[in-house]
């Protein structure tokens, strides 16, 4: 076992709703060990973003989480903290970086000023010094022109520009964990290309864990350690990335690699669609969340919530999982 | 019947799309963009953002006319028509939209929303309007029973696409033109989409420019693929070629930077200049690509290569394509 940044037990997140409690994350454990990549993929509503959240702490006030629920991080418990404790640790030890770099960066300030804030409030560095670490961080994230952007305000970026900003901020204080929720889907798949690269680089060069969510099994493939696949805000499988892919157990996990269209595959190949769709998480099905659409569902699948089990490295929850055929 | 018909049942040609800027300057979103789509096949159309893909789908629905050009729809010239003669051939080309929910009216019921090309263009009663939608609906798979009374807020985004659809076609239109029609689906939803358009395309004997920003989408949907760059077409090929052996520096960048859902196959290297899209304000000389291409010469700055064959079924606009590497 390595060394363990994060150390998340039974997180759940609920939300009250008009229509009732949506329950968007829904009983999640998992461990993170320092330099590896965990990609969480789901479909939209999976509760994938609402995980990340829950770890930051940075939900909103209608949101529920028991008692019961942990977040560990470097040892010690988020969830037991106050929030003046909380915004000290945002920036050394966890950071995140969001979808939209337009919404995420202060459209007022100039992108130096949001990263010097960043050093001082955290490092204590004084103005000079900041604005000089500023731009470094800027040339470290493969911004042209670092001396002459750092004084530019959002709007004057491109898009995929605005996402190497909002990296440098998040690397600032150099943090142990970084959450990288959806940063390269507003983005085209050459700038995704560059982007993901130099996030693999940043977690390698500072020896730092990451967990990117992503909606996209390409992403996941090509850049991450260990996958956790979720569904209805369940994890439902976790493994290595070879594993998942080619020993997968759980039905949801291989009815969504199945439907994806595949650049290899010749073109008009009907695609295997899954019927249906995922489940209303204000009212789920009493049962496994995916029973519904699943064709390998019996009466057992409605009865019972099945529990992730497998082993530590390869886990699922399902009560027939594939690969599990008596022999001929 | 005119020349064209033998070869393009969709014909585009030297089409030009410029927006005005309020400097005096403009956007030069479409230039001299020329391309045919025989009758049944499907076109799919890819590039980067800001590319001109969806300006050019537009121009072809003539929202808003282009600026230069032609389209020529079964032998009529739709830049040519206005007013009346207009909306009478707009009944044969129809569009799709990326957003599925926003593109649908939400005070509306569906009956309504699906009816309403019916309306527009005085076919039936009502009552036979009632039957024409209910079959529609079916059509796309969505329960006209339980859908007709509904309002679009009722729907999840993908039966919202399903609806989009059903409106789409209920005039019968020659001509589908999807603009990132499953761009806002989830892949598993997606799917299904995307195979109903497939199934409606072969019942109905649809054309269709598919417009998509995802390679292995646009794969799927289509017969041949054309490949935009700052307004300009690269190359265009069937489906099968393009993507086996594509010779435009360009379409090699963009298909090298898709991720493969496969953690065994081999890391790409990107091909590109790093940097940014050129402005459409003030695009570079000659080839829009020479400022991110690496086989850029002297002669890719001078001036913009013609679209030429370089093989049976591919048209490729480069001074340096790579015919050396098949």
């Amino acid at each position: 076992m390595g060394d363990i940044i994060l150390d998340v037990r039974n997180q759940k997140t609920a939300f009250v709703t008009a229509r009732g409690m949506a329950q968007a994350v829904d009983g999640v454990s998992f461990t993170l060990e320092r330099g590896r990549t965990l990609g969480v993929v789901g479909e939209s509503g999976s509760g994938k973003s609402v995980l990340s959240r829950s770890i930051m702490r940075l939900l909103p006030s209608n949101a529920l989480v028991p008692a019961d629920s942990r977040v560990i991080l470097n040892g010690r418990d988020l969830t037991r903290m106050t929030e003046t404790e909380l915004r000290r640790l945002r920036g050394p030890e966890v950071a995140i970086i969001f979808q939209d770099p337009m919404t995420s960066l202060n459209p007022v300030l100039t992108i130096g000023r949001q990263i010097t804030e960043v050093l001082t409030f955290h490092m204590g560095l004084k103005r000079r010094a900041a604005r000089d670490r500023a731009i470094e961080l800027l040339r470290a994230v493969g911004l042209p022109q670092p001396d002459v952007r750092v004084d530019q305000y959002p709007h004057q970026l491109s898009g995929g520009m605005r996402q190497r900003v909002a990296i440098a901020i998040a690397i600032a204080c150099e943090p142990d964990l970084l959450i990288a929720d959806e940063p390269t889907t507003a983005l085209d798949v050459t700038v995704q290309a560059e982007i993901l690269d130099l996030l693999q680089r940043m977690v390698r060069d500072r020896n730092m864990a990451m967990i990117l969510i992503t909606h996209d099994m390409g992403v996941v493939a090509g850049r991450c350690d260990d996958v956790a696949v979720m569904y209805a805000g369940r994890i439902v499988e976790k493994a290595p990335v070879r594993d998942l892919f080619h020993h997968t157990r759980m039905p949801y996990t291989a009815a969504l690699l199945a439907s994806i269209p595949k650049i290899t595959d010749p073109p008009h190949r009907k695609l295997d669609a899954i019927e249906g769709r995922p489940p209303d998480i204000i009212n789920p099905p009493p049962g496994c969340p995916f029973a519904p659409r699943c064709l390998r569902a019996d009466a057992g699948c409605d009865a019972e919530k099945p529990v992730l089990a497998g082993t530590s490295r390869h886990q699922w929850a399902c009560l027939n999982p594939l690969g599990e055929e008596a022999p001929a | 019947m005119t020349a064209h018909t033998a070869d393009g049942f969709l014909s585009l040609e030297n089409l030009t799309v410029e927006y005005p800027l309020q400097s005096g300057r403009k956007v030069h979103a479409v230039t001299d963009f020329t391309a045919r789509v025989r009758r049944g096949e499907t076109l799919g159309l890819v590039g980067e953002s800001g590319c001109g893909k969806s300006s050019a789908a537009r121009a072809v629905m003539q929202l808003p006319r282009p600026t230069g050009g032609k389209v020529t729809l079964d032998g009529q010239d739709l830049t040519g028509l206005r007013g009346k003669a207009l909306q009478q051939a707009r009944r044969r080309f129809q569009m799709i939209f990326q957003d599925p929910i926003a593109s649908l009216n939400p005070r509306m019921t569906i009956r309504d929303i699906v009816a309403a090309p019916l309306e527009i263009a005085g076919i039936g009663t009502k009552a036979d309007r009632h039957v024409r939608v209910a079959e529609m609906l079916e059509m796309v798979g969505i329960n006209a029973d339980q859908a007709m009374e509904r309002r679009p807020h009722e729907f999840s985004g993908g039966q919202c696409q399903r609806i989009s659809i059903a409106r789409a076609l209920i005039l019968q239109p020659d001509l589908l033109v999807c603009d990132e029609a499953v761009s806002a689906l989830d892949v598993s939803v997606q799917a299904q989409v995307l195979n109903l358009l497939e199934r409606l395309k072969t019942e109905l004997g649809l054309t269709m420019l598919f417009i998509s920003h995802d390679l292995a989408v646009v794969k799927h949907v289509s017969d041949r693929v054309a490949v935009m760059y700052l307004g300009r077409l690269c190359e265009v090929a069937d489906a099968e070629t393009i993507y086996r052996n594509p010779v435009h520096p360009y379409t090699r960048t963009l298909l090298s930077a898709v991720p493969e859902p496969d953690p065994d196959a081999p890391p790409r290297q990107v091909a590109v200049i790093p940097g940014e899209l050129p402005s459409p304000v003030n695009p570079p000389s000659g080839c829009p690509f020479r400022t991110r291409c690496p086989r850029a010469s002297e002669i890719c700055a001078q001036q913009m290569p013609d679209l030429a064959p370089i093989a049976p079924g591919q048209m490729v606009a480069c001074h340096h394509p790579h015919i050396d590497t098949p």
